[in-house]
């Protein structure tokens, strides 16, 4: 699980910000991290960012449930970023986002150790997953961008709502395995 | 489907209910010329509208029902029963099809959706009648029983469509936008002022009161009436009395109590299963009611009225009662209990054997009831909303049937425990008691068969449930200088103990939904945000159950019936005992006492020389035979709060539930005793023996509830 990120060319840092030719190619992508690797997810698909929370962990939820936080009104299930890449719990607190799946109107929470900022890259700088990624690292990743610290791997609100990733059930063992990672590193 | 068709769905629906609601009471009253315009509207505004929509087929039929009742209101023709009849199949034909269309969005034309037959009995009604003739009235009678199995679907159908849509009262929508602004304007004054300005407990103390307002605004506008659950049982009464020959005439009071739109659902059908029984079971046919001295014609009575918080439902005839020895034979012939088990049981347990499951006392399968399928799942549905049922019947009188549903889902009273480091809130509607297990005592206590755990409570064995196990939580390795509780829980006839760390307070709370996800895992019902803002999960008591293995039901009640009988046999009583007078022991039978109180001295009120005390709404006399009261007023004058133990009892005597407070010392100790037989020693007092110990038995329960026991023993 630990190739999920995989180090492709990383000599040929390029600045994003070079490639822009068109306005309409332009996305905005908030950057967050997970161990020691970074993520991006489109802007546009996040409702809030909620900080630091201590969250209500479920007994006999699947693994890559990081628990529930109070929201609006409303109970968010979130999902553990961490737990989905198979690396143990974090010592800190965890950061949590609030995603919104339009097509289905279903709010989850994403937790993550550390929301960083949004950056702006060109849409066609975007670096496909390579083929020897396996196949839990291609539902979850959607290629990713170079940028000057390093890869900026892209990912997918869709692709990560809970019931999703229930019915794919790529990561029902790779939960176990997680949570046995997790209390191994308590 | 749009937006029109979905509307005049909808409208066409509300019609045929008036039109239903009307028809009933158009045969009690023929000669009432406005019931007769109004269905002759309801049946009019469908064709109107039908007409520019182009829904032929409806319209036909609903043309050929206007014919009907054109004649009607011009007075050509008189109302009989056959003619209500048929326009009670009319109404059933435009409701299979209005459900056609709300299904299908076509109204259908296969063979079997013909309507031809019923257009050709109205038409015959409206030429032949009167006299009618003998042809029209055997089809009439054949097209009425074919119609009837669809009726329930049509309206089953019906009620199912009225659950997207909600008519409001626009004065409460304005109010609850009112309060919208409100909120508002009282968010942006927070958002300018700060947490230290002088003004800021104003602005909280303002939103807490909009908010509290505009809760109970929308709360009453997913409330409806009773009344529209009612409205469709004239019309089941009389199909029914006419399928078992009974006469049979139903009333309604309490219509205006609002429930909320959820629960309305949810009892529907345990009452018109209720109804249902009361006219097939309760009550008894003609000749034999005249024979009793009783009027010929039944009655069955619906009435709704709030109490305590909940809303409660009766459902109460004048029929023949329930046959207790018919009920034990029963019982006993499906080997239900054990004839043994049936001799020792009093009345009151006798009829809870109806709620058995596979129970009827039906002589024949009928097309009614009788098939076994019965109160118990009355009792499961009701429970499910967290209500509960209670019947009570007098021989040749009646019976009754009482249906209590809390007000809402919405927001359950619950008491939060922890286990594992983490907060579970456990509905107090499942909570039976709760245990605390000292940590000196928590080897003993603990007895095992096998791998089970189980705990001696009053002589009952009570399997255990570690909720931390169950959950495969971390069991945290305290000091363990406390024990551990022991909540007594019940659900769906499973009792069990759970075993938790610690109980928190109890507390009101909010029930949110979960994801699927963790619907999924099946043991949580829900989630609520607590007053110190931390998520707790709601506990689905019969799902743990389920889920640790706890058998529900039978083997459950026999074991309960079994013990229950040995105790009988050597006459021992369970008493809680106090002291309320100085160093008397008193005791009460414990069925009789609900909860032992704490009240501070001061909230306990006076009126006309007798305390009283305010309790959950109502107000509950006390009985302070010891002068408790008194002393403690008189010893009062430290001006420290001295609380006052009250014990709330439940006094079944003559009139209903009463409840009563008692006054006392302190509570001393729960345990078996024997009662004494009287002699010239006990000076006609009722005394007993506890624990070797002398102890009077308070006079108010002592001779109803012996005599009680003795038709146990």
């Amino acid at each position: 699980m630990e190739g999920g990120c995989v180090k492709i060319a990383s000599g040929s840092v390029m600045d994003a910000m070079d490639g822009m030719q068109d306005e309409s190619d332009a996305v905005s992508l908030c950057s967050l991290f997970a161990g020691s690797e970074s993520f991006g997810i489109d802007t546009r698909k996040i409702r809030e960012v909620l900080g630091k929370r201590d969250l209500q962990r479920v007994p006999m939820a699947p693994a890559y449930i990081g628990g529930v936080v109070p929201y609006r009104g409303e109970v968010l299930t979130t999902v553990n970023l961490r737990a989905l890449l198979g690396m143990g719990e974090h010592s800190a607190a965890s950061c949590v986002l609030v995603l919104e799946d339009d097509e289905v109107a279903e709010r989850f929470g994403l937790m993550v150790d550390e929301v960083g900022g949004v950056v702006t890259v060109n849409r066609r700088m975007l670096e496909v997953n390579p083929c020897t990624l396996e196949a839990r690292g291609k539902w979850l990743f959607d290629g990713a961008y170079k940028m000057q610290t390093g890869l900026m791997v892209q990912l997918d609100p869709a692709k990560l709502r809970p019931s999703r990733l229930a019915e794919t059930g790529l990561f029902k063992q790779g939960g176990t395995g997680a949570m046995d990672a997790s209390t191994d590193s308590r | 489907m749009d937006d029109l068709t979905k509307e005049f769905i909808a409208e066409s629906q509300e019609g045929l209910d008036r039109m239903e609601r009307c028809l009933t009471e158009l045969e009690v009253r023929p000669d009432d010329g406005e019931l007769v315009g109004e269905i002759f509207r309801s049946v009019h505004t469908i064709k109107g509208t039908t007409g520019f929509l182009g829904f032929d087929r409806l319209e036909k039929l609903a043309h050929t029902g206007e014919h009907l009742l054109g004649s009607l209101r011009d007075g050509k023709l008189a109302v009989t029963s056959e003619l209500i009849s048929g326009l009670l199949s009319l109404l059933d034909g435009l409701r299979d099809i209005l459900t056609l269309i709300e299904e299908t969005g076509g109204e259908g034309t296969r063979a079997d959706d013909e309507d031809s037959e019923l257009i050709a009995l109205l038409t015959a009604l409206n030429g032949a009648a009167p006299p009618p003739v003998e042809a029209a009235h055997h089809e009439e009678a054949e097209v009425h029983a074919a119609a009837t199995p669809a009726a329930g679907a049509a309206s089953a159908a019906a009620m199912g469509g009225g659950d997207k849509t909600l008519r409001i009262d626009v004065d409460v929508l304005n109010r609850m936008m009112n309060l919208v602004g409100e909120l508002v304007l009282t968010r942006n004054q927070m958002l300018q002022s700060n947490a230290e300005a002088a003004n800021f407990p104003e602005l909280a103390r303002r939103l807490d009161s909009v908010t509290a307002d505009l809760r109970e605004t929308v709360m009453q506008a997913r409330m409806q009436p009773v009344g529209n659950l009612f409205g469709k049982f004239p019309r089941l009464v009389r199909d029914l009395a006419r399928t078992c020959g009974r006469e049979v005439r139903i009333e309604f009071s309490g219509q205006e109590t609002g429930l909320d739109k959820s629960l309305l659902e949810a009892i529907k059908d345990p009452l018109t299963h209720a109804v249902r029984n009361s006219v097939d079971h309760g009550i008894e046919a003609p000749h034999v009611r005249v024979l009793a001295g009783k009027s010929a014609e039944g009655c069955v009575k619906l009435r709704a009225f709030h109490q305590g918080g909940s809303v409660v439902i009766e459902v109460a005839d004048d029929g023949a009662g329930i046959g207790i020895e018919r009920v034990l034979a029963k019982a006993v012939e499906r080997n239900l209990v054990t004839a043994e088990q049936a001799a020792g049981m009093s009345e009151r347990e006798a009829l809870q054997l109806i709620f058995l499951p596979g129970f009827s006392t039906a002589a024949a399968v009928t097309n009614v009831s009788g098939r076994g399928v019965g109160m118990d799942v009355v009792r499961a549905n009701v429970e499910k909303v967290g209500g509960s049922v209670e019947v009570e019947s007098k021989m040749g009188q009646g019976t009754t049937l009482r249906l209590r549903v809390p007000l809402t889902l919405a927001i359950v009273p619950a008491l939060v425990v922890r286990s594992g480091g983490q907060s579970f809130a456990l509905p107090q509607t499942a909570l039976v008691e709760l245990v605390y297990v000292p940590k000196r005592e928590a080897q003993s206590a603990v007895e095992k068969i096998g791998a089970a755990e189980l705990y001696r409570l009053r002589e009952r064995l009570l399997p255990m449930v570690w909720l931390d196990r169950l959950l495969a939580l971390e069991t945290q390795c305290t000091d363990e200088a406390h024990g551990f509780y022991l909540a007594v829980l019940e659900a769906e006839g499973c009792r069990y103990g759970l075993v938790v760390d610690d109980l928190l307070a109890p507390e009101e709370i909010v029930v949110k939904p979960l994801s699927s996800v963790l619907r999924e895992i099946g043991l949580f019902s829900g989630a609520t945000v607590l007053g110190n803002g931390t998520l707790a999960l709601i506990l689905d008591i019969a799902a743990t159950a389920a889920r640790a293995g706890v058998k529900p039901m039978e083997e459950e009640v026999e074991e309960v019936n079994a013990a229950e009988a040995t105790a009988a046999d050597a006459s021992d009583i369970s008493f809680m005992v106090f002291e309320d007078r100085a160093k008397e022991r008193t005791a009460l039978p414990l069925d009789v006492v609900e909860r032992i109180e704490s009240v501070p001295l001061t909230q306990i009120e006076y009126a006309g020389g007798r305390a009283l005390l305010q309790y959950r709404g109502d107000l509950l006399p006390l009985s302070d035979d010891g002068n408790v009261l008194a002393e403690m007023e008189a010893g009062d004058q430290t001006g420290d709060e001295t609380l006052v133990t009250v014990l709330i009892c439940a006094n079944a005597g003559a009139g209903g539930r009463h409840r009563i407070g008692m006054v006392v010392r302190r509570v001393l100790d729960v345990s078996t005793g024997r009662m004494l037989e009287k002699d010239a020693a006990t000076d006609g007092m009722e005394l007993a023996l506890v624990k070797e110990k002398l102890t009077m038995v308070h006079h108010q329960f002592g001779a109803g509830a012996v005599t009680a026991w003795k038709e146990v023993a």
